[in-house]
C-alpha cells in the first residue's frame, strides 16, 4: 500500500511539471508586460529598462521558467511566490491568511454533501419508482442542470433579501462577508455567515452526488448476494446496511476527490458573489488587476489541489475496496 | 452444369432441398432498416429527448431570428420607457435603461449559443483530432498524446479560462471561445481514442486496409463515422457547458460586458435591482436552465439512440 502511494505521487510530479510549463506559456505569451503599471508618465524608459533587467524579463523564457520554477518550490521562504502587485506583501503569506476561509467553506460543502447526498440517494434506490425516488431524481436532475453562479445570486437573494422583508427585518441571512464586524472569532457568528455560500456550493454537488449513490445502490441491490441475504431471512436493515450499502459505497468513496475540482471552481465564483474573503475570490480580484504573481501562485496551487483530489480518489478506492490488489 | 437457384436475399439454394417453398416462407419479410432509422426510432421512444429538442428547436430559432428581424434595438435605450411596463411589443417591460427586455434577452442568448456551438466545435475538432491519432497510432504517440491529456486534464479548468479571459483581452469573444474549447477537448479525445482503438482490429477496417485503402481514407471514411456516436452525445452535453462557462465569465466581468448582451451580464445587471425589480434575475436564469436541462435530455435520448446495442421497444 504505501508502495502505491510512493508510486503514485511519483507519478503525479510529471503532471504538475506539465501544468507548470501551460500556466507559464500563458502568461507569458499574453500581451502585455508585468512591467506595463510603471509605464507612467514620471518613469523614464530607462527605469523601466532597469525594471526589466531587475525582474530578468530580459532573459530568454527557458532562464525565466528555470528560476521562477526553483523559486516557486521552496515554500518554506516567504518570498517563494513573489509579491503581490496590489500592496507588496508577500503572495506565499496572502494566500495562507486566506486559505483557512476556503478550506472552512469547500470542507463544510462537502461535509454537508456526504451527510445529505449518501441517504438520500440510498433511500431513492431503495424505493425505486416510488414517488419518494421521482421527487428526488427531478430534484436531483434539477439541481444538478442549475450553474452554481446563478443558484449562488438565487439564494442571495432569497435569505438575504426575500427573508427579512418577509420577517420585517427580524430574520435573514448576511449578504456579504465572513464575519460581522466586531465579532470576530465568534463561531456562531462564522457559521451564520457559512448557511447561504454553503448552499449555493453544495446543491449540485448533493444533486451529483445523490445519483451516483442511488445508480450504485441500484447496482448493487439487483446482486446474487443481496437476493442470497434476503432469502436466508436477514432483516431488511441488515441486509441494505450490511450487505448493500457498503458496497454500493465502494465507487461513491472515489467521488471525494473527484469533486474537488468542481467545488474549487465553484468556491471562486460563490466566494466572489457573496464577497467572502476566500482564495477564490482572491483569484477573481487578482486576475481581473493582472496581479502576476498572484494569479500564478494560484492556478498552481488549483491545480496541485486537482491532482491531489485525484490521487486520493485512487488511493481511496484502493482503501476501500479489498479487491483491489497493487 | 449445374443449375444454382437463388433466392431473395441471394444465398445459393441447395438444389436437392425437399421443402425449398417452404424454407422460403419462413424468411424475415420485415424491412431492413438503416442504422439511422433504427436510431430514429430509438430516439422516438424517449420522450423527455423529443420535447427537449423540440424546446432547443424552438429557442435556437427564436434566438436567431428575433435579433435579426429587430436589429440594433437589444441596446437601444429609451428615456421615456425607463422601467415601463410590459406591452404587447416588450413582453418582458423595459429595463432600467429603458431597453426591450425580451428582445435583449434574445441576443443574449443568441450571443451565449453561439460562443457555445462554436466552442463545441474546437472540442470536437480538437479532440477528435487528438483521440484519433492516439487511437489509430498507438504505441509511443498514444503513450505521449494521453500523457498531454492528463496534464490538460488536470489543469484548474475555470481558473485557467479566467486567466486566460483576463490576460488575452477580456469582453472578446473570440478570446472566450477559445478559451473555453482549448481546456474543454479532453473528453471528447478520450472518447474517441477508446473507439479507435476497438475499431482498429475490427473487421470492416482489416477489410478497407486489404482494398489499400490509406490511413487517411480509413480514419477519416471508415473509422471516424464509425466512432461518432460518442462523439456526438460529448458534444450536446459540451454545447451546455459551454453556454454555463460564458454565462459565468461575463457574470464575474470578463466576458461579454455590455451594451452587448450575454446571460451572464444580464445576471450581473439584475442583481442591482434586487430590491426594486427581483424578476430581472429570473429570465436569464431561466433560459440558462433551460439550454442546461434540454441539452442533458437531448444528450441522454441520443445516448440511446445512437447505441445500436439497443433494442427498440413495441
Amino acid at each position: 500500500m504505501a508502495r502505491y502511494v510512493f508510486r503514485r505521487t511519483i507519478q503525479a510530479l510529471p503532471i504538475f511539471f506539465g501544468i507548470s510549463v501551460i500556466v507559464f506559456m500563458v502568461i507569458h505569451l499574453a500581451p502585455g508586460s508585468p512591467v506595463d503599471r510603471f509605464r507612467v508618465p514620471r518613469v523614464s524608459p530607462a527605469q523601466i529598462q532597469r525594471l526589466i533587467e531587475l525582474y530578468g524579463l530580459d532573459k530568454p523564457i527557458l532562464q525565466q521558467y528555470v528560476s521562477w520554477v526553483t523559486t516557486f518550490v521552496q515554500v518554506w521562504r516567504p518570498e517563494a511566490w513573489g509579491y503581490s502587485f496590489l500592496d507588496g506583501q508577500p503572495v506565499l503569506e496572502k494566500v495562507v491568511t486566506r486559505a483557512p476561509a476556503t478550506l472552512r467553506l469547500m470542507g463544510t460543502a462537502l461535509a454537508v454533501t456526504v451527510l445529505l447526498a449518501i441517504p438520500v440517494g440510498v433511500l431513492a434506490a431503495v424505493k425505486q419508482y416510488s414517488w419518494t425516488d421521482k421527487i428526488i431524481t427531478t430534484f436531483a436532475t434539477v439541481g444538478y442542470a442549475i450553474p452554481s453562479f446563478l443558484l449562488g445570486i438565487y439564494i442571495l437573494f432569497f435569505g438575504g433579501v426575500v427573508l427579512p422583508q418577509w420577517t420585517g427585518g427580524r430574520f435573514g441571512f448576511p449578504l456579504f462577508g465572513m464575519e460581522s464586524f466586531g465579532k470576530q472569532g465568534d463561531v456562531l457568528d462564522l457559521a451564520w455567515h457559512l448557511v447561504l455560500p454553503v448552499t449555493s456550493l453544495a446543491i449540485q454537488q448533493i444533486s451529483g452526488w445523490a445519483r451516483f449513490m442511488r445508480s450504485s445502490m441500484l447496482e448493487v441491490l439487483h446482486q446474487d448476494y443481496v437476493r442470497t441475504a434476503k432469502a436466508k431471512g436477514l432483516p431488511r436493515g441488515r441486509v441494505l446496511g450490511k450487505h448493500a450499502l457498503r458496497n454500493a459505497l465502494i465507487p461513491v468513496v472515489t467521488l471525494l476527490g473527484l469533486s474537488i475540482p468542481g467545488l474549487l471552481g465553484g468556491a471562486a465564483i460563490t466566494e466572489t458573489i457573496f464577497s467572502y474573503p476566500g482564495l477564490g475570490s482572491m483569484f477573481v480580484e487578482s486576475v481581473g488587476s493582472r496581479d502576476y504573481p498572484v494569479v500564478l501562485a494560484l492556478t498552481m496551487l488549483g491545480g496541485f489541489t486537482v491532482v491531489f483530489g485525484n490521487l486520493l480518489a485512487d488511493i481511496l478506492y484502493g482503501v476501500v475496496d479489498p479487491r483491489i490488489k497493487y | 452444369m449445374e443449375r444454382v437457384e437463388l433466392n431473395r436475399e441471394g444465398l445459393v439454394l441447395p438444389a436437392t432441398a425437399p421443402n425449398v417453398a417452404a424454407d422460403h416462407e419462413e424468411i424475415d419479410r420485415t424491412p431492413v432498416r438503416t442504422y439511422w432509422q433504427l436510431a430514429r426510432q430509438r430516439f422516438v421512444q424517449h420522450r423527455l429527448a423529443v420535447i427537449a429538442l423540440v424546446v432547443l428547436v424552438v429557442l435556437v430559432a427564436l434566438a436567431y431570428i428575433v435579433p435579426l428581424v429587430t436589429g440594433p434595438l437589444f441596446g437601444r435605450t429609451n428615456l421615456a420607457k425607463i422601467d415601463a411596463p410590459a406591452t404587447l411589443e416588450a413582453p418582458l417591460g423595459y429595463d432600467e435603461l429603458g431597453r426591450n427586455t425580451a428582445v435583449r434577452l434574445m441576443k443574449a442568448t443568441q450571443t451565449s449559443l453561439t460562443i457555445g456551438f462554436a466552442a463545441v466545435l474546437i472540442i470536437v475538432g480538437v479532440g477528435s483530432l487528438v483521440g484519433s491519432i492516439a487511437g489509430y497510432m498507438g504505441g509511443i504517440v498514444d503513450n505521449l498524446l494521453m500523457r498531454f491529456v492528463d496534464i490538460v486534464l488536470s489543469l484548474p479548468v475555470l481558473f485557467i479560462i479566467l486567466m486566460i479571459v483576463a490576460l488575452f483581452g477580456a469582453g472578446n469573444v473570440w478570446v472566450v471561445i477559445i478559451a473555453i474549447g482549448i481546456t474543454g477537448w479532453t473528453l471528447a479525445a478520450r472518447l474517441i481514442r477508446a473507439e479507435f482503438l476497438a475499431l482498429r482490429e475490427a473487421d470492416f477496417v482489416q477489410a478497407a486496409r486489404a482494398l489499400g485503402a490509406g490511413h487517411r481514407r480509413i480514419v477519416l471514411r471508415h473509422m471516424l463515422p464509425a466512432a461518432m456516436a460518442p462523439l456526438v452525445v460529448a458534444a450536446a452535453l459540451g454545447v451546455a457547458d459551454s453556454v454555463i462557462t460564458e454565462a459565468a465569465l461575463s457574470f464575474l466581468g470578463f466576458g461579454i460586458s455590455s451594451p452587448e448582451a450575454s446571460l451572464g451580464n444580464m445576471l450581473t445587471n439584475a442583481q442591482e435591482y434586487f430590491y426594486s425589480a427581483p424578476i430581472r434575475a429570473v429570465y436569464p436564469g431561466l433560459v440558462l436552465v433551460l439550454i442546461v436541462l434540454c441539452a442533458s435530455f437531448l444528450g441522454d435520448g441520443l445516448r440511446d439512440a445512437l447505441d445500436p446495442r439497443q433494442r427498440i421497444g413495441k
